[in-house]
């Protein structure tokens, strides 16, 4: 009986497809190609050049091939580079001219769009394969000088904010996938906080891939100028597909004086089935500089979903007193694969850094901790603690740290600790005693586990995190 | 380099007489060297420290070819006093002497390899290097059931006259079950600017205890590296000690295979670290089977433009149950020019073990000084006091009263 | 309520239990004494449901057998066991494990989950009564609490989840004279028609405190003599070694 239950549960819930007509860029990587998206997007001539700059520089550039998952070759000529609603193509003024399928669709999501209020004041950008279709809450937050809206229309309406800050974080010659991005990207999010402003409510971007063989390539940019705060969140799902989608998506993050970001992501996109078929692959670039004095970026992530997950959000502490933080749950089982962790380069005086990165492995997945810290030698007074801890659910999965230490400043201090561990049989029994089966025993136990991480979240997303941490795992223990 | 490496290899093959098979096997190792060159920053291994780059820079080009057909006199005031000790001296990678004169002779066997094994594969190019061009060398066998009665001291010297040269030492030994060995490795060079490489072999049986200590104490400006590569049967234990300090740069790598139940191994090293020297230790402990053990402290004292890295990998796979693996890395920077860089590593595939890792680096405690200056210290006697303390806590691992003290009196530090 | 039947255990293949037999009826208490190694931890494991022995013979409870049944689902039958060693888990705050596990239980019985206020209510109530420190039931469960701290908090789990059979496994090593107090407190406010008990224990002195219907001297993994409380302090007097 558990076990049928189980096997429902096992499911990924965000499964399903929706069936929408889209506007489809040919298939293939080219010059045609970015000039259509370029085009279609109806963006300034300096933003297409930019892409082509970009492009340009992708033809030299090599994919990476030192991260631990390998994936087979992909072919970026069978992939397309944009794919939207055909609703979308004139976007909506108000959410009720929206395409009943898509909101239908989020509402699947558990996003509803149209009943903000049950958001309890979240507002919300949504990213439907390429586009963003829907924003709530501009009107509110447009009071408080606050922009947020879709990349596509931040490049339009405030050409002089993207033309200063994009690249700027993530250089248009990065890596690989940050490149490809910078010449495809579609769409993603924008937020600009004004002065001293503290942003009222957290800002939401949901992402959904929903046609085949496409690729996701968003570009999210958010700017805290002097003084303001603001907290971010971010989540994805995708379709069950038997094949690879790719989802290759920048965000870069720059906080002023005084200025502090929250990035908050729970990432369950399609990890595949349970013997590894399909599944999105995640080569995300996030980066975020702390450019002026008491600047804070702070990056908390849940990472359950993907086949393969490669990411690291990090910090650049350029300002002066600045404190980075990154706070990591990863969990893989069947074949996932991750490669997760960040960077701290610390290189203004009195910098701070702080990573918690929990990871769990279970079935035949694989799960590394990979991060650098850095601090230069102008980095006078600064520290960094960094605390990795790995569980590992079985003997065919596997569990690794590679952490990446470089102190060159003899008045700074750099602390890490790690340890790998396993639940204990007794832990175990004890709950079951107490009356939990098995799965809700692990479930709480490994919450304990995560719990550092998971109290960094907003509200609404610690629940919803918490339950995916259960479902994520269910079926590991024998 | 390709041009030298050939003509140097052609005159050794003349000056020498190996068996065709040990020319062919050599010839091999030879390209395979030619065809990936000094290892560089891209490589992961050698990240930290760009070995090409840093023989480029202090030596040059480099030549290949020494005349073994001389032997060298030895300068017996290079021999350590108050231990008594059996000896093997190198002088410019010759080997000079070995004297077992305080062991039974039936025990040990002293086995020419002139043959190279071709089974040797690891993905280094300077074991092909050291391969391709080390003279003929030496297997010693510790026999069953027997335990040297007096440590054994390996001498690497060079003299004045040895420049701009690479030199590669080879030596294997293998411990029979239950025997018993004390090795110290002690570098003592006359000679400048010139590339070392050595390459070390242990095989150990069953029930055996290999303990071996490394010195690098001498001031001197050549580049060294050494690989000791050690495989351990069930209930063995290895020893290592490195004390790295005197050389301008030295990367000292262990590879550790704990193939038998129940075996351990223990690492420990210090570095003490002046001017521009930059040193590394590069461990990989590998537990294959259930129930093994390993242990790791290591820690720097860097200052001036100094410096350290360590890179440490604990491996663990999927049979490897009850594995227990620990591994510390502790740095104080005495100046803001020096700079201390590791990798602590774990990969794990197994899930009922213990492996933890830290690492910490940075100034000396602020408080403790104030304390012990409040006491009545001055500046300069806090500080080596707090070094001292710091730096005891390694030398106090190794397990020969002996060899502990003959450690603590060449660095110097008071209990 | 509880009927143990010629149970023997063995665990790598070494003999625990032999023939071991018990009836414990609704409303009693019983005291089991015997020496380290005696078979006593082995005794509440096996009732509770750990797993790893090599069982024969029968136990049931209430008429059911009980082997057939998972560990949760003897503890949603009214099975508690006071571990002698409390496990500690990182990062679980105590409240959240106590009212998962009760409601638990209570779903299992088909009884209405407690919401957050009303067991709030209950285990305010408990605390008091057990002198437990409310504030501890906010830490981590069981992390860092000293030894009497988590005998303590097993009691007050008992008093919460209100158990039909309970069996205490040494709750009394490890406790000063006035946490012995509380625990005895305890369990004797839980005592009524209906619940039973196994208190396992080395000493008598935790029965000066909970009066024991019948006790029974366990050496060797069986019974080798049952009386009344009387027994106790025979045992007390002679010690195990001479009791032969």
């Amino acid at each position: 009986m558990r076990e049928k239950e189980l096997e429902k549960l096992k499911d990924y819930k965000y499964g399903f497809t929706t069936d929408i007509e889209t506007i489809k860029a040919p298939k293939g990587l080219n010059e045609e190609v970015i000039k259509f998206i370029s085009n279609i997007k109806k963006e300034p001539e300096w933003m297409l050049n930019w892409r082509l700059k970009a492009f340009e520089r992708l033809k030299v550039l090599q994919e990476p091939k030192w991260q631990k998952p390998k994936y087979p070759k992909i072919d970026y000529q069978d992939i397309y580079y944009y794919s939207a609603p055909k609703s979308a193509s004139e976007k909506p003024k108000n959410i009720e001219d929206l395409d009943p399928k898509i909101l239908e669709t989020y509402q699947k999501l558990g996003i509803p769009l149209q009943e903000q209020k049950r958001l309890n004041g979240i507002a919300v950008d949504a990213v439907f394969d390429s586009v963003s279709v829907a924003t709530t809450f501009k009107d509110k937050l447009t009071e408080k000088g606050i922009i947020f809206c879709s990349i596509s229309e931040a490049i339009q309406k405030h050409p002089e904010l993207v033309k200063q800050y994009i690249g700027s974080v993530i250089p248009i010659n990065d890596h690989f996938f940050a490149t490809l991005n910078s010449a495809v990207f579609t769409d993603g999010s924008f937020v600009y906080i004004p002065p001293g402003i503290r942003c009222p409510m957290e800002l939401s971007t949901y992402f959904r891939i929903n046609a085949s063989d496409t690729g996701q390539f968003e570009r999210t940019l958010i700017i805290a100028d002097k003084g303001s705060y603001v907290s971010y969140l971010e989540g994805c799902t995708a379709p069950m597909r038997d094949e690879n989608q790719l989802h290759a998506a920048n965000v870069e993050l720059v906080a002023l004086d005084d200025a502090e970001i929250k990035y908050s992501t729970v990432q369950n996109w399609y990890p595949g089935d349970k013997d590894g078929k399909g599944g999105i692959y995640n080569f995300v670039t996030k980066r975020g500089l702390c450019k002026g004095k008491n600047s804070k970026i702070s990056w908390t992530q849940v990472e359950t979903g993907s086949a393969i997950t490669w990411k690291y959000p990090s910090c650049i502490l350029k300002g002066d007193n600045s404190i980075g933080e990154f706070y990591s749950i990863a969990i893989t089982n069947n074949h996932q694969k991750a490669d997760t962790g960040t960077k701290m380069i610390h290189l203004g005086k009195n910098t701070k850094s702080k990573i918690i990165s929990k990871g769990i492995s279970a079935g035949l997945s694989d799960m590394t901790y990979r991060g650098l810290v850095d601090i230069s030698p102008k980095a006078n007074n600064s520290n960094n603690y960094t605390q990795c801890d790995s569980l590992l659910m079985g003997n065919k999965c596997g569990a690794h740290t590679v952490p990446y230490i470089k102190n060159k400043n003899s008045k700074s201090n750099i602390a890490h600790e790690a340890t790998t561990s396993k639940i204990s049989e007794d832990q175990l029994y004890y709950c079951q005693q107490r009356g939990l089966n098995s799965e809700e025993a692990v479930g709480l136990i490994v919450n304990g586990f995560c719990k550092e991480v998971l109290q960094q979240l907003p509200m609404e997303f610690a629940v919803e995190a918490q339950k995916l941490v259960g479902i994520s795992l269910e079926g590991s223990v024998g | 380099m390709e041009k030298q490496l050939k003509n140097d290899f052609e005159k050794i093959i003349k000056t020498t007489n190996f068996s065709k098979e040990t020319i062919k096997i050599k010839e091999n190792h030879l390209n395979q060297f030619i065809a990936t060159g000094f290892p560089n920053r891209k490589l992961e291994n050698w990240k930290f420290s760009d070995i090409n780059q840093i023989i480029k820079k202090n030596i040059g080009d480099l030549g290949f070819y020494n005349d073994y057909s001389f032997a060298n006199k030895i300068d017996p005031s290079i021999f350590i006093d108050g231990i008594e000790h059996n000896k093997i001296v190198f002088i410019n990678g010759r080997i000079e002497k070995i004297d077992f004169t305080y062991e039974d002779i039936n025990k040990i066997e002293i086995l020419d390899q002139d043959q190279l094994e071709n089974s040797i594969k690891y993905d280094n190019s300077l074991i092909s290097l050291n391969s391709a061009f080390t003279n003929k060398y030496y297997k010693i066998v510790v026999k069953e059931n027997y335990s040297l009665k007096k440590p054994l001291i390996i001498y690497q010297t060079s003299t004045k006259n040895l420049k701009y040269k690479n030199i590669n030492l080879r030596l294997d030994f293998l411990l029979e079950n239950n025997s018993c060995l004390k090795l110290i490795e002690i570098s003592d060079d006359n000679s400048r600017k010139n590339f070392t490489n050595t390459f070390f072999n242990f095989e150990l049986k069953k029930h055996t205890i290999l303990k071996n200590y490394k010195i690098d104490k001498k001031i001197n400006d050549n580049i060294k590296y050494s690989f000791n590569n050690i495989q351990q049967d069930t209930n063995s234990i290895s020893e290592t000690f490195i004390l790295s300090s005197g050389s301008n740069f030295i990367k000292n790598e262990i590879n550790c295979n704990l193939n038998g139940k129940y075996s351990s191994a223990f690492i420990n090293g210090i570095f003490s670290l002046k001017n521009h020297s930059h040193h590394e230790i590069r461990t990989s402990v590998n537990h294959l089977i259930d129930n093994t053990k390993s242990y790791q402290l290591i820690k720097s004292v860097l200052d001036d433009n100094s410096k350290s890295v360590y890179q440490g990998k604990i491996f663990v796979n999927s049979k490897a149950q009850k594995t227990d693996g620990y591994q510390l890395s502790k740095a104080v920077l005495l100046n803001e020019n020096s700079e201390f860089n590791a990798k602590p590593e774990l990969e794990i595939y197994a899930d009922d073990v213990k492996c933890s890792h830290g690492s910490s680096s940075g100034n000396l405690n602020k408080d403790s000084i104030f304390y012990l200056m409040s006491r009545g210290l001055d500046y300069e006697q806090s500080k080596e006091l707090l070094i001292n303390g710091f730096l005891l806590e390694v030398v106090e691992k190794i397990t020969d009263s002996e060899i502990r003290n003959l450690i603590k009196n060449l660095i110097g530090v008071k209990e | 309520m509880l009927r143990i039947n010629n149970l023997s255990a063995r665990i790598d293949n070494k003999s625990i239990l032999k023939n071991f037999s018990l009836q414990v009826n609704a409303g009693e208490v019983h005291a089991i004494m015997g020496p380290n190694g005696s078979g006593k931890s082995t005794l509440s494991n096996i009732l509770s449901g750990k797993k790893g022995y090599d069982l024969s013979g029968e136990v049931l409870f209430e008429n059911n057998n009980l082997f057939e049944l998972e560990t949760e689902e003897r503890a949603h039958r009214g099975i508690f066991l006071a571990f002698q060693y409390p496990l500690e888990i990182p990062g679980v705050n105590t409240n959240i494990f106590l009212k998962t596990s009760l409601n638990a239980i209570r779903k299992a019985r088909g009884e209405k989950e407690l919401d957050a206020i009303e067991f709030l209510r209950l285990v305010k109530e408990k605390a008091k009564e057990l002198k437990f420190e409310e504030e501890k039931l906010n830490r981590q469960l069981n992390v860092g609490f000293s030894g009497g701290e988590k005998k303590k908090n097993e009691i007050l789990q008992m008093s919460i989840l209100n158990p039909k059979l309970s069996i205490l496994d040494e709750t009394d090593s490890g406790l000063d004279i006035d946490a012995l107090r509380i625990v005895a407190d305890g369990v004797n406010s839980l005592r009524k028609k209906n619940n039973s008990f196994i208190i396992i224990t080395h000493y008598q002195r935790l029965l000066d405190y909970i009066k024991p219907d019948f006790v029974h001297v366990l050496m060797n993994g069986k019974i080798i003599q049952s009386g009344g409380p009387e027994l106790a302090l025979e045992l007390e007097k002679k010690g195990y070694e001479n009791f032969n």
